[in-house]
């Protein structure tokens, strides 16, 4: 009897673990559901319905406006051209980013020198600072450089500021990694660069992608350094789409912000998808350091 | 017969190699984190000591923009919303990320898939995030007009408008962003917690809530160190959130040090008054962060 | 010319010393060992004949060669380390091409090498597997082969068999020693395991901090070890250190043992110069446990055998042998006596004592007396 009880007990407590966990995930989920469900209606439908309605047609006019009609301000291309820009500006600071990050982890875990210690104690401080404390220096120094272009001065000021997580994600891992395998390599008379090519990048792959992961959604989502160092048409996704939701002008178009909304998020909801393994590894990974 | 070869190569060339490279190869990332950190902060620091407006100048000027600031009540108003949205932003992602995560680790089917769907807005954008919510809030077509479709008509959820309320707008915004993320934190955290503990607990007959408040989550003490670092670093630079949720309005009920940072340096043509935000705004970080550290460093070395 | 010579070479890292002058010179052919406590410097020691350390000071010449300013791929070095550092991402035979291949060897002789090693070692079947998928034991061959590979002048071994359990130990241990007697290279191996020094080595150096406390051959080092240090790491169970007073009787040294019941005179050896400074004062009395044993295993045919009588207070059997604890002047010593003669708690029991191997020691500077 009290056996059955317990066990009755113990089945309620089960369930509602298990109503807690989906009412959580129906939270987590709803407002991507009204967001999609927002950017297939039409205005009329959105003005009759609400926020849970389903889309009478699945309209896709709202998404074909989002891509190339919309009007952010005085331009109406749509956000096809600043998904470009966001393009054209993350892959080259993912890519060096995450290279030159991989250079920095491998010399400072396994090519230490005096000094070596303090300047990743260093590099690691930057991980705390707020950006706002350097952004008025570097308008002022990408200024100097005359360097024009939006894209060109965004992915240098990603590359810069990124080195230092992926400084981070690489050292971390080098140092799990037996110094002993380098020892061996330069007796077997390997240099810097082959050790670095042939023996350390090759067992890296996990490392790596935490890296490109954690870049592409750190560059692609970022806003700060995209409304300060670009300009108009050179503008990054975020903030045409910041640009497209708060334009005054005409009648507000929900359906087209909530297809911009999404456009802006489907990479990194995709990479997500992909690597959301790797994904996590770096959030915590990058979380050690704050 | 060694006369010659002793002399040999007095020096190797692979040998200069591997004390220059590694040097050589670290050299830009060096400049760039001096110049990028260092010299920046320097740099900041100095305007915000200058009358510096439109076009930065470098006079010393003392402390006129701090005076200026500390006498600005949109300011203070932003440090007081940074204060409000920090504080309630890092309880309620910790206890709701504590929760789950306990939750979750009670051997739950789909816990992967589960796992994924709490997780995948860290993915987004906070400009998405803001977006996505500024419509959900929308107090004309948004969850006031659920509400009132499903027969509670008396409702009205206007806290978007609400200079009284919308701060909490960017609170809800900003927990449904980062809540997951601090769940995947803890859930590693208790995973990492020794098995063997557990067991001999429950061998001394502790009921499994006692375990958990007793033994499992006290041992989570550095995973909410970070945890809450974590947070508050992302509270103090939340920029593009309020950009996208509010604009920082109405009014000024939704502004931040970031977007009168912002505003001051860039739009408005106040780069010393920019500038000295800035420092404050590193200051509150170095404040929130630097105690937090040491005292966990000390308890480290202590052992 | 020796095959290999370290000339007071230091290593510093920063204040602290981690090498305070080293001296040593192997000729060719010859198995060095390097013996210690953890960390004492070996690795340091291996990895700057190896290049991949700095020397702080002095001079370390290969052959005929100095190379302190040489990088290690020109040192004409092969080395195995502890954890094997096998290249996970390739197979064994590509691991052990890799210097090869560096050193732009042609192809086909890289085959007949690799043949050839593999053959040696016994890793034919293994070559075209990844390190992950091999045992410990078959890692350490690799990692042998790697070495062999390279056919260098002078081979480096970094502790290559503590990673392995008790028994493989073993076996590779008389491995390596069946190769260097067939291959006649120049090794410097570096374990802290003393039975691995004693079975292996043509010449130890036994290091302590950073000092190098003795360099021999093992016999010397067993039989007049320099210190108490070197006395008491060499040797298993170690050596017995009883504080006695040390007296002359007819130009011999005498010393004397209290059992807790009776005290006994010990007559050593003819008394040195050194030890005579000593008459009357404090010394230590250092004895193995096999030179303390029961008549019967006793070496009847040497005469002058010391008999002494003591009480057993701990009896461990080894097998072969059991070890008999006794108290000789309130110090528990250890004598290794025969099973039968061993006795039991409280007996007992009539012990001999070889009293030419006895050794005599400064307690101040822990020096022997010679
Ligand atoms: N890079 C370094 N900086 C400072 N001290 C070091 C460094 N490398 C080694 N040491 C110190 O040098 C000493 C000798 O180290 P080493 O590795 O040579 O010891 P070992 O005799 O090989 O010990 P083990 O048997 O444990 O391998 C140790 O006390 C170690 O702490
Ligand atoms: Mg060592």
């Amino acid at each position: 009897m009290a056996d059955y009880q317990q066990s009755l007990q113990a089945k309620l407590i089960r369930f509602g673990i298990y109503a807690v966990l989906v009412l959580m995930a129906l939270w987590y989920l709803a407002p991507l559901y009204v967001m999609l469900s927002t950017s297939f209606k039409t205005l009329d439908e959105i003005r009759a319905g609400n926020l849970l309605s389903l889309p009478g047609t699945f309209s896709l006019d709202a998404w074909s406006a989002a891509w190339s009609t919309a009007c952010t301000g005085v331009e109406c291309g749509g956000m096809k051209s600043y998904f470009a820009n966001s393009l054209k500006m993350m892959i080259p600071a993912v890519l060096i980013s995450t290279l030159v990050g991989a250079f920095n982890g491998y010399i400072l875990s396994m090519w230490r020198f005096k000094g070596s210690d303090m300047f990743f104690m260093a590099l690691l401080i930057g991980t705390f600072l707020p950006y706002q404390v350097v952004i008025l220096p570097m308008a002022q120094v990408l200024g100097w450089l005359e360097l024009e272009n939006s894209t060109g001065r965004l992915v240098l000021v990603h590359v810069i500021y990124g080195l230092q997580f992926t400084t981070l994600f690489f050292r971390n891992y080098y140092v799990t990694v037996p110094g002993e395998l380098v020892k061996a390599a330069r007796i077997d008379g390997a240099g810097f660069f082959r050790i670095f090519f042939k023996i350390l990048l090759p067992i890296s792959v996990p490392t790596i992608m935490v890296c490109l992961i954690w870049q592409t959604t750190q560059i692609w989502n970022d806003y700060l350094f995209g409304v300060v160092f670009s300009s108009g048409e050179g503008q990054p996704m975020t903030v045409a789409l910041n640009n497209l939701v708060n334009t005054s002008t005409g009648v507000k178009q929900y359906n087209v912000d909530m297809a911009a909304a999404i456009i802006a998020a489907l990479p990194t909801l995709l990479v997500y998808m992909v690597g959301g393994k790797y994904f996590v590894r770096g959030l915590t990974a990058g979380a050690v350091k704050g | 017969m060694t006369a010659s070869r002793q002399g040999a190569p007095g020096f190797s060339l692979s040998r200069l190699a591997d004390v220059i490279l590694p040097k050589l190869v670290l050299a830009p990332t060096v400049l760039a984190c001096l110049v990028g950190f260092y010299v920046f902060i320097g740099w900041t620091a100095w305007l915000s000591f200058t009358e510096s407006r439109m076009l930065p100048r470098y006079e010393w000027a003392g402390l006129v923009q701090y005076v200026e600031l500390f006498g600005n009540d949109r300011w203070w108003g932003a440090m007081q919303n940074l204060g409000v949205f920090g504080g309630l932003f890092i309880l309620v992602s910790l206890t709701l990320g504590l929760l789950m995560a306990v939750l979750l680790d009670q051997k739950i089917r789909f816990e992967g898939a589960i796992r994924t769907l709490y997780l995948y807005p860290m993915a987004l954008s906070f400009i998405v995030t803001g977006t996505a919510w500024k419509w959900i809030l929308n107090p004309g077509l948004g969850l006031e007009k659920l509400a009132h479709d499903w027969g509670f008509t008396g409702v009205t959820f206007d806290w978007i408008i609400n200079p009284d309320f919308a701060i909490y707008t960017v609170v809800i915004a900003g927990v449904w962003q980062s809540s997951g993320f601090v769940m995947a934190l803890f859930l590693a955290g208790l995973r990492g917690v020794d098995d063997s503990i557990i067991k001999a607990a429950q061998m001394d007959g502790a009921s499994l809530p006692t375990i958990y408040t007793r033994i499992i989550i006290p041992s989570l003490r550095p995973v909410f160190l970070s945890a809450f670092m974590i947070l508050a670093h992302i509270a103090v630079k939340s920029f593009d959130l309020v950009m996208a949720l509010t604009g920082g309005g109405p009014g000024f009920a939704t502004d931040l040090p970031s977007i009168f940072m912002y505003q001051h340096g860039f739009t408005r043509g106040q780069l010393g008054l920019g500038a000295a935000s800035a420092m404050m705004m590193l200051f509150t970080a170095c404040a929130v962060v630097m105690p937090l550290l040491y005292s966990e460093l000390r308890r480290e070395r202590r052992g | 010319m020796g095959a290999l010579s370290i000339r007071n070479v230091k290593k510093s890292f920063g204040n602290t010393h981690i090498l305070k002058g080293i001296d040593l010179e192997i000729e060719k052919g010859q198995f060095l060992i390097l013996v210690g406590p953890s960390g004492c410097g070996k690795s340091t020691l291996l990895n700057m004949i190896a290049g991949l350390d700095d020397i702080t000071s002095g001079e370390i010449a290969i052959g005929d060669r100095v190379v302190n300013k040489l990088s290690p791929k020109d040192r004409d070095i092969a080395m195995v380390f502890q954890s094997y550092a096998l290249y996970p991402n390739m197979t064994v035979r590509k691991n052990i091409a890799f210097g090869l291949d560096i050193r732009k060897v042609p192809k086909p002789e890289q085959e007949e090498i690799i043949a050839r090693v593999a053959k040696t070692l016994q890793i034919e079947h293994l070559l075209d597997r990844k390190p992950m998928q091999l045992s410990g034991g078959q890692r350490q061959r690799v990692a042998m082969g790697r070495a062999l590979a390279r056919n260098p002048t002078l081979f480096l071994f970094d502790e290559p068999l503590s990673n392995l359990d008790a028994k493989l130990r073993v076996e590779m241990r008389s491995e390596i020693k069946l190769l260097h007697q067939r291959l006649g290279t120049t090794i410097v191996y570096v374990t802290h395991d003393q039975i691995e020094a004693m079975t292996l080595g043509d010449r130890i150096a036994v290091m302590k901090d950073g000092e190098v406390r003795q360099f021999g051959s093992p016999q010397q080092i067993y039989d007049a070890p320099a210190d108490l240090y070197v006395a008491g790491f060499i040797g298993s169970p170690s050596m017995n250190f009883i504080p006695v007073q040390l007296h002359e009787e007819d130009g011999h040294a005498v010393v004397e043992l209290d059992n807790g019941r009776a005290v006994q005179k010990v007559r050593l050896s003819p008394i040195s110069d050194s030890q005579r400074d000593f008459v009357g004062k404090q010394v230590v009395l250092g004895i193995r446990p096999e030179q303390l044993t029961d008549p019967e295993s006793a070496h009847s045919e040497r005469g002058n055998l010391q008999t002494l009588q003591a009480t057993v207070a701990i009896t461990e059997p080894t097998g072969p042998d059991t070890l008999v604890t006794v108290t000789f002047n309130g110090i528990k010593t250890v004598a290794r006596c025969h099973p039968r003669a061993a006795g039991a708690p409280g007996q007992q029991v009539e012990l001999t004592l070889d009293p030419t191997k006895a050794l005599l020691f400064d307690p101040a500077s822990e020096k022997r007396l010679a």
